[in-house]
């Protein structure tokens, strides 16, 4: 049996539109089938096909480009919204969520490959019981 | 290194752990090998009551059969981890990742197997996010590149 | 269930069901009554804020799913005609949400809802009652708000224990069949043909049948009736009908041979109901086999057991074995056989109240029907616990049939 799998690239850039990656993926001619969607684009196929075309694509914007593999191939009528009737699939609702993350991560991905350490950040403390005290009485006196 | 995931269908922790050059397990993988298992009708997942059944491996039958359910789909992902990243506050994450106390489960199960892990805070920042993906880097540095697929 | 009838929109609002293996089930389920599931759209801002909203915290994302689904349904974004809320069986955070969404929907648009929690053994079957009783509401309305029978019809409720039938005309009660269940069409047979003998009529003579019970369809089918319908809506309109309480709220109780139903009315269509079905300790069988350990006829345990208090007599189980095990201890450490069957009654009553009308609103009048409210100790039982005053009305175990003969008047032609 040989290893199909649909990965989805979900395109958060300010260089390529999901457009401009179509047309990069038809013109490999690989034989896998490919489907536009909202969030970037969905490619199905051979495994190894797939992983080849996604990382030629990705080299567009390295930074803008997120992979992740998709359990349901494009279109499937379990999963679709058009024959689901309704609501999107739970899976959806997570991937809007992190959508609006990715160009902080675009940005930290930027940082690394520049060789940039970022500062530990300080961990949050509980206050201080004495301060807290402090603070109760001094709102006490101003009231 | 086969690198678990929590939120095991993150976008973002696949991507990185990909990048990085090692190997996510995603949940996304197992909806694909139940999605094509032959001669089951059951749909949305082909998740039948049998998977349910197979849970009582991890959770008693007074345990819910969704989080029996969901811990079968979840137990190739325990088995194979060689490292884990946990996000301790994800995003919601519905479906597969929708319920509480699977995920309750399922994080203390990784816990339990003391494989080498790092355990990170959900980016709010782009300061967070650097230092999210700097860790995430580093941690995955240390631990040895997956295997070549043939 | 007619294919031809419309096409009704359950909107499911579920947590579990698709990792319990049983979507298909209701799938199926909802397709046998011609129904189709949908799922309310939703976006991300809605769901990150519901918790406020709806004033809810939980932890389960699918369950602030539901929540959000169910303003989508009470905005009027999206259209459905009923509503199926469903959960885990066992999970205490969905169990709130469930009950909370159900009662959410119910109060602010009046689309019929059932909810349900379900393990991985849920079937199909099970289900389809309940689908059933769902679409009818959101389906049948105007042949649900029909107050009086007219013309000369008959209806048969072909239940697990018992079949009874009645035959009516005008609005009255002129035969009546009350017979064990044996084999299911023999006994239809017998039932109907002594309702159709006291009455004085024909089988021909009747404009209209209509059938309800466990074998409502195999009867159906053989009578050729016109109206095959599940004994939750029936049951509702048979119990407003014969207690005089078709306006307004009601709350119907009826305890069966095999299951139990509670239904929340308003105007005699039900709204919320609960059946319950997996104990038969919890069932008629109970108090049945209660009697014949006391030696006494079914129809002489609910006077026995007026005579006596349960408070004398140690239950330790609902079960139907354990708890027959506890009565008979107690009869031979020297009980009196009336704090026995006082205890009986009692135990059955309690489990309704703690299993099922948790999940409903109890409104006055609370109606009790079905064979078992015959037994007198029974609604007192339920009455004591309730602190309600219970209708037991005339006629009472004839409810599915009077219900089902009323509303096949409304299929009478010409």
């Amino acid at each position: 049996m040989t290893d199909t799998v649909t990965k989805m690239a979900v395109i958060n850039s300010t260089k390529v539109l999901p457009s401009d990656v179509i047309i990069k993926l038809y013109e490999s001619n690989a034989d896998v089938t490919i489907k536009e969607t909202c969030f970037g684009v969905i490619v199905s196929g051979e495994r190894k096909a797939v992983d080849e075309l996604l990382s030629t694509a990705r080299k567009m914007d390295p930074y803008g480009i997120f992979i992740k593999e998709r359990g349901f191939a494009p279109g499937d009528v379990i999963r679709c919204r058009a024959t689901r009737r309704g609501g999107a699939r739970p899976g959806f609702h997570t991937l809007e969520t992190e959508d609006k993350i990715l160009p902080h991560i675009a940005q930290a991905l930027k940082a690394l490959d520049k060789g940039e350490v970022p500062e530990k950040k300080k961990q949050k403390k509980k206050l201080d019981i004495e301060k807290f005290k402090q603070i109760i009485e001094e709102a006490e006196v101003s009231e | 290194m086969k690198i678990f995931i929590y939120p095991t269908n993150s976008l973002i922790l696949s991507d990185l752990v990909a990048r990085f050059g090692h190997e996510p397990l995603a949940i996304m993988q197992e909806i694909s090998k139940k999605i094509k298992t032959g001669g089951l009708d059951s749909p949305p997942l082909n998740i039948t009551p049998e998977d349910p059944k197979f849970g009582l491996k991890y959770a008693a039958v007074e345990v819910p059969s969704g989080v029996r359910g969901r811990m079968s789909l979840f137990d190739p992902l325990l088995t194979q981890a060689g490292a884990a990243i946990i996000v301790r506050d994800p995003v919601i994450s519905f479906g597969c990742m929708g319920c509480a106390r699977t995920n309750e489960l399922v994080n203390f199960l990784i816990r339990a197997k003391k494989i080498p892990m790092l355990e990170l805070d959900y980016p709010v920042s782009e300061e967070d996010a650097r230092e999210f993906v700097f860790r995430i880097s580093e941690f995955l540095k240390s631990l040895k590149p997956a295997e070549e697929k043939e | 269930m007619n294919s031809t009838e419309n096409l009704v929109r359950i909107a499911q609002l579920s947590c579990g069901a698709e990792y319990s293996g049983i979507q298909k089930e209701i799938d199926s389920a909802a397709k046998q009554v011609n129904a189709v599931i949908v799922y309310p759209e939703v976006d991300i801002k809605e769901i990150e804020n519901i918790e406020e909203e709806f004033g809810l915290k939980v932890a389960s994302a699918d369950l602030k799913l539901m929540m959000s689904r169910a303003k989508s349904i009470v905005t009027g974004k999206v259209h459905v005609d009923a509503v199926f809320v469903a959960t885990c069986f066992r999970c205490a955070e969905a169990a709130i949400v469930r009950s909370e969404v159900r009662r959410y929907i119910h109060e602010k648009t009046g689309i019929p809802v059932i909810s349900y929690s379900f393990t991985e053994r849920t079937t199909a079957g099970t289900l389809l009652t309940r689908m059933e009783a769902l679409t009818t509401t959101a389906r049948r309305k105007s042949l649900l708000a029909r107050e009086t029978q007219s013309g000369l019809t008959a209806g048969i409720d072909s239940g697990s224990t018992t079949t009874k039938a009645v035959v009516m005309k005008d609005n009255k009660i002129i035969g009546k069949g009350w017979v064990p269940t044996i084999k299911v069409l023999e006994s239809a047979d017998e039932a109907y043909n002594a309702a159709l003998k006291e009455a004085g009529v024909k089988r021909e003579d009747i404009q209209a049948l209509g059938t309800t019970g466990y074998g409502r369809f195999l009867i159906g089918e053989h009578f050729k009736a016109d109206l095959i319908q599940e004994e939750i809506t029936v049951n509702s309109k048979g119990a407003v009908y014969l207690a005089d309480k078709q306006k307004g709220p009601a709350t119907v109780l009826d305890i069966g041979g095999m299951d139990n139903k509670a239904i929340s009315v308003m105007d005699g269509i039900p709204g919320m109901f609960t059946m319950g079905g997996i104990c038969a300790g919890a069932s008629g069988r109970f108090l049945e086999m209660t009697a014949k350990r006391l030696g006494v006829e079914i129809t002489e345990l609910g006077a026995l057991a007026l005579k006596g208090s349960h408070k004398k007599v140690v239950m330790n189980s609902y079960c139907i074995v354990f708890g027959i095990q506890s009565l008979v201890n107690s009869l031979s450490a020297g009980s009196k056989p009336e704090d026995v069957a006082a205890a009986a009654c009692h135990s059955v009553a309690e489990q309704l109240f703690e299993q099922q009308l948790q999940e409903i609103d109890v409104k006055e009048p609370v109606i009790m029907c079905g064979g078992t409210s015959l037994i007198e100790g029974l609604p007192r039982a339920v009455e004591e616990l309730l602190k309600v005053k219970v209708i037991v009305p005339e006629n009472a175990q004839l409810i599915g049939a009077v219900g089902a003969a009323l509303l096949a008047s409304g299929f009478i032609r010409g």
